[in-house]
């Protein structure tokens, strides 16, 4: 495996096919993403969109196909070693948010150089608590947050260790019109600061207009 | 943030389970924690008490009556044997040291034991204050009798006849408090040492206190400690081959009472080990829903970069987390609880001394941990074989 070179594009996907369970559900032909570049992951809901993002992110099986993060095929580390890269490289956004109830915000946004293994640096994460305008929801409870200071708060959780590449899966799926401007802008603007690649999955039409680059789910043959 | 605060919010999640099953842990600690409390004290003060004691030679009679009686002081004596044949005995080759006991009268409670200076040396009890005796009718006082009935030095005293409070007083033979021993926890503690002709004086029923020579003298019992080995084997015939002599060793009464004893232990100690055993399986129950329960949040820190032994890791910090709250206040209640049992036992009998806190109690405590780390092996394996995927989807 030779070294990433600084060229080397953000994310590149060739003819990707995920499952898991060892069953394929979805293939992704080809996308490229450079450093700050920002692309669309489409397709109906229950297509697979979640399978690719995890497989991009090493979680689910790739059965076909080549993934490349920051120039390194993450499929090809040994598990240990690929939990670490994700840990370091990667800022997950789930639908469903996944804060941890019991936890304060700040703790959740600590959550991930905790799971990663790595210094915690609490000035980081209140600052970017409070570039989203959640400085007074710090150290609030998780569960008392509204869902878009929880949406927040996820968004701020993937940009704590300042990743390669953030995946965010259906960032806008259920938020009205204002909210899903808000959120799409805070999410390209945040990635474009820190230089990471965004990939967001969606069957929201309100993103084409946004985003360029986009990349359907194909069915598996 | 860290792995506290992370187990934390997950066992906050379920108070009500945890708390039953950190209790029932708990007492099943705190169960053996005090049956081992209590046996230890109850040796220690066996050991003490026994002091070197290797026969007692005494009426014939129950074998365990004699010991409970002569060294132990708790049981009524089996009867008296002549002067003349504890002599003999006591001058045998094999014998270092003879301790005659005239028992037989009591000053509320304590009893009047009959003796000589030699009986306070089988305990190492010193005088705290006054002088041994130098005639008959003189007492030095026990640490624990001196300080229930006020004595010191100068004072008076009656004897009551027999060994129970309330029987009739020897008003014609009062005695003088002439000294008070050091407090020894053994058994001597309890006694109102006196020259054995002051029991016989005191029994010899003449009003104006003359001894009767015409009266036997008797003895109640005879502490032997063997010079050698050879005396355990030779002595006890010896003396059996007296008529209305019986010989008994302590070792061998008090095993045989362990032995009786020791089923009611293994009893509440068996109950303690079903409640450890079942609070195991509390844990185990507890912590697999848990894991199962979890399993979202399981998978997101596996998405943030956890290893799956980081998610095994939290599963049974969380097991060994709730097993040492469990065991340490088990460890408190069963502490407490033989602390209170002892002070009861103290109310009617020898004052027992608890161990310190020491090996027992660190065993017991490993064992709980031991057992909640037992239970998170199977959890703990979900936790680590859990597949993010199926439950990030």
């Amino acid at each position: 495996m030779s070294p990433p070179s600084p060229d080397e594009p953000v994310l590149s996907i060739h003819g990707l096919v995920a499952g898991y369970a060892g069953k394929p559900v979805a293939r992704l032909g080809a996308l490229n993403l450079g450093a700050g570049g920002a692309g669309l992951l489409l397709g109906p809901s229950g297509a697979g969109k979640t399978t690719l993002l995890l497989a991009i992110a090493g979680l689910a099986k790739a059965f076909a196909g080549q993934v490349r993060v920051g120039g390194t095929d993450i499929a090809a580390l040994p598990p240990s070693r690929a939990d670490r890269f994700r840990g370091r490289t990667l800022g997950l956004i789930f639908q469903d948010l996944h804060l941890v109830p019991g936890l304060s915000t700040l703790d959740n946004l600590l959550l991930a150089p905790f799971a990663a293994g790595l210094p915690q640096d609490r000035a980081r994460a209140l600052q970017l608590l409070d570039g989203l305008g959640l400085a007074a929801q710090a150290f609030a409870p998780a569960e008392t947050l509204s869902r878009g200071q929880a949406q927040r708060a996820a968004i701020a959780r993937a940009m704590v260790l300042r990743p390669k590449l953030i995946l965010a899966d259906e960032p806008t799926a259920s938020l009205d019109d204002e909210a899903c401007t808000t959120v799409s802008t805070l999410l390209i603007k945040a990635a474009a600061e820190t230089g990471a690649g965004l990939l967001i999955a969606t069957h929201d039409q309100r993103l084409r207009a946004r985003i360029e680059t986009q990349a359907p789910v194909e069915p598996v043959a | 943030m860290n792995h506290a605060k992370l187990v934390y919010a997950f066992v906050r999640r379920k108070p009500l389970t945890w708390s039953f099953h950190v209790l029932a842990l708990a007492l099943g600690v705190a169960v053996l924690t005090a049956v081992a409390a209590l046996n230890t004290g109850l040796a220690n003060r066996f050991d003490r008490d026994l002091a070197g004691i290797d026969l007692v030679v005494g009426a014939k009679g129950s074998p365990l009556q004699l010991i409970l009686s002569s060294v132990f002081q708790i049981d009524a004596p089996t009867g008296n044997i002549p002067l003349s044949v504890a002599q003999t005995l006591s001058r045998n080759i094999m014998v270092r040291r003879a301790t005659p006991l005239s028992l037989g009268d009591s000053v509320g409670g304590y009893r009047i034991v009959g003796t000589t200076p030699a009986y306070a040396d089988l305990y190492r009890a010193g005088l705290a204050v006054g002088r041994w005796w130098n005639g008959p009718m003189q007492a030095v006082v026990g640490a624990e009798a001196a300080r229930a009935l006020h004595l010191a030095p100068g004072d008076t005293f009656v004897g009551e006849h027999g060994l129970s409070q309330g029987g009739e007083p020897h008003a014609a033979t009062p005695y003088t408090v002439v000294g008070v021993l050091k407090p020894t926890g053994a058994v001597i503690d309890r006694a109102f040492l006196t020259d054995s002709t002051s029991v016989w004086k005191v029994h010899a029923h003449h009003d104006d206190g003359e001894v009767d020579p015409a009266a036997p003298r008797e003895i109640t019992a005879l502490l032997i400690t063997y010079r050698s080995p050879m005396g355990a084997v030779m002595l006890p015939r010896t003396a059996a081959a007296i008529p209305d002599v019986q010989a008994a060793s302590p070792a061998v009464e008090m095993a045989r009472l362990t032995r009786l004893l020791g089923t009611g232990d293994d009893v509440i100690a068996g109950f303690g080990l079903v409640l450890l055993a079942l609070s195991a399986l509390g844990f185990f129950v507890a912590l697999f829903s848990a894991v199962n329960q979890r399993r979202r949040e399981l998978a997101l820190l596996r998405a943030l970069g956890a290893q799956p032994k980081a998610l095994f890791g939290l599963v049974a910090l969380e097991a060994v987390a709730l097993g040492l709250l469990g065991g340490c206040v088990g460890i408190g209640l069963g502490r407490a609880a033989a602390a209170v049992a002892a002070r009861a036992i103290a109310a009617s009998g020898p004052t027992l001394v608890l161990p310190p806190f020491g090996l027992a109690e660190i065993a017991i405590l490993g064992g709980a941990l031991m057992l909640s780390l037992l239970a998170a092996l199977g959890p703990g394996l979900i936790a680590y074989r859990l597949d993010p995927v199926a439950a990030l989807k």
